[in-house]
């Protein structure tokens, strides 16, 4: 969920009022947004922008051009999605991209001149399409340039790393290709989306001069835009055809939206593309989808007019064409959201207000319940209480140390730990194979609490299992232990026999030896016939290694 | 304590105390009290604690003094010799019977440790009292001593018993700390302590009980006995009354842990209103936790930064079908949900890995695929784990309060209907907001915000409608809501915790003083 900063007086200046931090708690459901933080000084507003799937309203123009067709009840219109005839402007893409970075999208935006405000927000946006909607540039990435500089056409081709040498941004003089992926930091931040290619891509003019290395970094010369510049290129490039032209409709709408005219650009391919081998940029992908009016009305829980739904997708910014029970409706060159009937029914909804729908209490009749594991689970932990055991509640992540070295399992029949592959820390790298250890840490770290200390702890382990489905299993288990200067093998097993006495189970002890445990002073626990765990006295090795001073037996059995 | 003592609820090492003080115009300290009532020092510590209690004594002097004294080995060295003295007696009496000792010698006759022998010799040397001659032969030289004899005098001194360190003279004190037992070392002759000595006086409450003491102390039963009941003896006795004001000795008693009690709550209150508890595995494939969510394989939350993936085993060994392909279609082109797809290549071996469950909702998404019940409604209060740093908000691992309703009634009025009766249920709220929300696996989504009774306004869950790509793949045809409650905040509040860390502390004493506040 993308965060972005925005400006009161910019968001005023586009939505054409002056609008209050009330105004915009307001209108944040229509574009399921959050006020994080509100600077009072600077006018800043900080937002949380929810929806994964509308980058379109990752920037301050997006949400101000959403609020503004709900208040307006209409959307502007773009006259650059329908223009005809060739482009004045082309790029020319070269044979061997495909296998690189296939697809390029450019516009010109000219008549505008850019303000401060606008050019920090055009950056902001550049980074959030490209680190977010982009994958972190791997997708798509965006460059800007200085229009009046470039000649055309641009190609779009790739080179070898040592040919190529131009003043990239940020420094002072020509590096190669080589040079920037090894020395300059964006370089060495997204050389890995590059790596295995031996040519790799460049945007040069027909003076040869380089615009950018995508998805890299830009010229210096070329793409340093500045405040007051008044005629911009928009580039986007990346592997996803669609992707890519959405980024360059969202980057578009935005500048003819602060009053820029934009210019579609023919791109030029040597091979086929899902919207052929001339694709002329910006791109109005969207294809009108005939959906029920019943299915709204279903998915709603209310009736509504053909006409009243028309109204309310319209303003939402979406274009509709009524039948009597169907509606043929198109969303806006910007979005790419509309998979379902539903994405248009919570779009109806949303216009309409959530607050307007009278909520209907469920009327249905169901059983309720526990699973059998979770009341056997209530009845133990009842029972337990009861014996005068205070219940513990465990973090199930932690370490190697704990699970196995302290209870001195390591390399034994004992060891089967589920592990983490991606290890952000070592102390929270295996699930627990055993609640004991999560007593003993409470032990460790409690000598202080006055004793003596009974504990109890009734929840999941995790136990790797090769032959199951999952390589693991989970297990509900129960454990205790009984720490204070008398604590031994004799307290903790009438404890036990009083709970298995109480859930009705009979078992036995049989004397095993495990390395917990002190030899001739540990058993077995099976019920009917199956061992279910054990019982004994910590081996005081086991206690050495927790930092424990006091005697310590404990059991732990699972129950399912 | 303000509430007047009575007489008859002292105990009687406390009367024997009080009278001694009431004996004296000065104030008496805890040596004096032992002579004047003849009690232990034991006794007469515990009485006057009580007594300071119950403000009927009260401190009137302390004076610090620095004791030495003899240790064990300090008696030894007094009563035979200390090491020096040893050395230059074992060396003489050596060269008596025409014989030369060595340090090795020395060493073989196991009178002394070895670093003592070395920390001696080294002195004696430095004194010139003893020589080192050719072979690594000791011999003396008839000079004296210094430090050897000045610790004579003292072992002598302190004999008679412990005396203040500053009766002795500034060279004598030094040579005193040097040989005192410290940390590590307890093989010296002295010990110096820190003795403070306390002087107590009566309070006024404790001067106006002087003269209603009782005349002997101890007549009066304190513990009633099973032999005095059984012989009637109790008949013709007191009862000494006690203080009840006092505080009780502590308990350790059997107790719910305070949040599984709360999570007990919750899962009590979804039962009562229809919803079957649900479990699943705390190991899940992508399949399960994200895939039919309809999540897509390259969206952005699922990362190698947001997701605990499993080393080894990686992969399960297989995904149930139908469902592997009917997800696994309509993440490709909607396939027959009516949708048009995330439009990818899917991966069904990607399908396939093993994570630890990062979201509850995966347990539903078991459940809709074992042809559940309709109507019915379901939950689960499942431990997830998510990928973050961990800190006051984010735990390792938590749980997730969750569930679906499935039903032909279904919609977005019903979906609004529940969120309202969870509202009343959960937060005993009656305010309520609804505001668009996004999940990727629901459509229309809503979040729910409540006012709290005490706590102000809050989020107290997200739901919505299950999107068709998630139930037609896995055969239901109903619609379904999914819901879930965040419900850690009120759980904080309600346990008077400020880190969320704190709700599965390993501490023993924090989990005993938890407990429910009363908001």
């Amino acid at each position: 969920m993308p965060t972005i900063s925005i400006f009161q007086h910019d968001l005023s200046h586009l939505l054409g009022r002056t609008v209050s931090p009330a105004h915009i708690e307001e209108w944040m459901p229509l574009v399921k947004g959050e006020v994080k933080d509100v600077s009072q000084e600077t006018g800043e507003i900080r937002v949380e922008l929810q929806d994964t799937n509308r980058p379109d309203l990752w920037c301050v123009e997006g949400i101000a051009r959403q609020i503004r067709s709900v208040l307006n009840r209409s959307q502007a219109s773009y006259p650059y999605y329908t223009s005809r005839g060739h482009t004045k402007r082309r790029i020319q893409v070269l044979q061997g991209m495909e296998t690189v970075r296939p697809f390029v999208a450019a516009c010109a935006a000219s008549g505008y001149e850019m303000s401060e405000v606008a050019l920090e927000q055009c950056i902001q946006t550049q980074e959030k399409l490209a680190d977010t909607f982009g994958r972190k540039r791997e997708t798509v990435s965006i460059g800007l340039y200085r229009l009046a500089s470039i000649k055309f056409p641009v190609t779009y081709g790739l080179v070898k790393p040592q040919e190529a040498r131009f003043t990239p941004l940020g420094f002072d003089e020509k590096m190669t290709l080589q040079e920037i992926l090894t020395l300059h930091p964006k370089g060495m931040e997204y050389a890995g989306i590059l790596s295995g290619h031996d040519r790799l891509p460049l945007l040069w003019d027909a003076d040869g001069q380089v615009l950018s290395f995508p998805p890299i970094i830009n010229s210096r010369e070329l793409g340093e835009v500045k405040v007051g510049d008044t005629e911009l290129l928009v580039e986007v490039t990346g592997t996803d055809l669609t992707m890519v032209v959405l980024a360059l409709n969202i980057f578009a709408t935005n500048l003819a939206d602060r009053g820029a005219t934009i210019q579609p650009l023919d791109i030029s391919y040597p091979y086929e593309t899902p919207f052929g081998s001339t694709v002329k940029t910006p791109l109005d992908m969207g294809q009108a989808h005939r959906i029920s009016l019943h299915a709204i009305e279903q998915a709603l829980g209310v009736s509504l007019e053909a006409k009243s739904v028309s109204e309310a997708l319209t303003a939402y910014g979406y274009q509709v064409k009524t039948t009597r029970q169907s509606l043929s409706v198109r969303i806006p060159p910007y979005r790419n959201d509309l998979m379902h009937v539903m994405d248009v029914a919570e779009d109806v909804a949303i216009t309409q207000g959530y607050d307007s729908f009278t909520p209907i209490m469920p009327q249905s009749f169901t059983v309720g319940g526990l699973t059998v594991q979770e009341s056997t689970s209530d009845q133990i932990r009842d029972l337990m209480v009861g014996f005068g055991f205070q219940e513990m509640f465990s973090n199930i992540l932690s370490s190697r140390q704990e699970w196995v070295d302290r209870m001195r399992i390591a390399g034994t029949a004992y060891e089967r730990l589920v592990e983490v592959a991606n290890v952000m820390s070592l102390s929270y790298s295996c699930l627990r194979p055993s609640i004991l250890p999560c007593l003993l840490r409470v032990e460790a770290l409690s000598p202080r609490s006055f004793y003596p200390h009974l504990l109890f702890e009734v929840g999941e382990v995790a136990r790797l299992d090769r032959e199951a489905d999952l390589g693991s299993q989970t297990l509900m288990s129960v454990a205790a232990i009984n720490a204070h200067p008398g604590a031994n093998f004799s307290e903790i097993h009438s404890y036990l026999d009083l709970l298995m006495y109480y859930m009705g189970w009979s078992y036995e002890l049989e004397p095993v030896s495990h390395p917990s445990y002190l030899d001739g002073r540990v058993g077995q626990i099976r019920v009917k016939g199956q061992p279910v765990g054990f019982i004994g006295e910590f081996h005081p090795e086991v206690l050495e290694a927790w930092q424990i001073n006091m005697p310590t037996s404990g059991f732990e059995f699972q129950i399912d | 304590m303000s509430s007047p003592t009575n007489t008859e609820s002292l105990h009687p090492l406390e009367i024997h105390v009080l009278k001694a003080l009431g004996e004296h115009d000065s104030p008496l300290t805890d040596p004096q009290l032992v002579e004047h009532t003849g009690l232990a020092a034991s006794q007469v510590s515990m009485a006057v604690g009580w007594l300071l209690t119950k403000d009927l004594l009260t401190l009137s002097s302390e004076k610090t003094t620095t004791l030495v004294s003899l240790t064990e080995v300090g008696s030894q060295f007094h009563q035979y010799a200390s090491p020096s003295e040893w050395i230059v007696q074992s060396v003489q009496k050596a060269s008596q019977e025409g014989k030369s000792l060595t340090v090795k010698d020395l060493q073989a006759s196991g009178t002394f440790q070895p670093t003592e022998l070395s920390r001696s010799i080294g002195l004696l040397k430095k004194e010139e009292a003893i020589q080192l001659v050719a072979g690594g032969a000791l011999e003396i030289t008839g000079n004296p001593s210094q430090t050897s004899d000045t610790l004579r005098t003292l072992l002598n001194r302190i004999k008679e018993g412990s005396q203040p360190i500053t009766c002795f003279s500034l060279e004598e004190q030094g040579i005193l700390r040097q040989y005192s037992v410290k940390r590590g070392n307890n093989l010296e002759p002295f010990r110096i302590d820190d003795q403070t000595e306390r002087g107590y006086r009566l309070t006024q409450a404790g001067q106006s009980l002087i003269p209603h003491l009782r005349k002997s102390a101890g007549e009066e039963i304190s513990q009633l006995t099973p032999e005095l009941l059984k012989d009637g003896s109790w008949r013709n006795r007191t009862f000494r009354k006690y203080s009840i004001s006092l505080r009780p000795p502590r308990l350790a008693v059997g107790r719910r842990h305070p949040y599984r009690e709360f999570l007990d709550s919750v899962k009590y209150k979804l039962t009562s209103m229809g919803f079957q508890e649900m479990r699943g595995e705390l190991v899940e494939t992508e399949f399960w936790d994200m895939d039919a969510l309809f999540m897509p394989q390259f969206h952005p939350a699922r990362a190698i930064h947001d997701v605990y993936f499993v080393k080894d085993p990686s992969h399960a060994k297989s995904i149930p079908e139908p469902f592997l392909s009917q997800v696994a279609q309509a993440h490709r082109d909607g396939g027959t949900t009516g949708s048009k797809g995330w439009n990818y290549q899917y991966d069904q071996e990607r399908a396939k890995r093993l994570v630890l469950r990062s979201q509850g909702t995966a347990v539903s998404a078991r459940t809709l695929a074992t042809n559940p019940q309709v109507p019915g409604k379901f939950f689960s209060i499942a431990r997830c784990f998510r990928y973050d740093q961990v800190d006051a908000t984010h735990a390792t691992d938590f749980f997730q309060v969750e569930g679906i309703v499935l039903g032909s009634d279904i919609n977005f009025r019903t979906l609004l209907g529940l969120l309202k009766l969870f509202a009343t249920e959960m937060a005993q709220a009656k305010d309520i907001r609804f505001f668009p929300a996004y999940f990727p696996f629901t459509e229309p989504s809503v979040e729910l915000h409540v006012r709290h009774p005490k706590l102000g306004w809050m989020e107290l869950g997200g739901a919505g409608l299950f999107r068709p790509e998630v139930t037609v793949p896995l055969g239901v045809t109903v619609p379904v809501i999914a819901w879930g409650l965040g419900l850690d905040r009120m759980a904080m509040i309600a346990l008077g915790i400020q880190d969320i860390r704190d709700l599965f502390t390993s501490d023993l004493e924090a989990v005993r003083n938890m407990r429910r506040q009363h908001l």
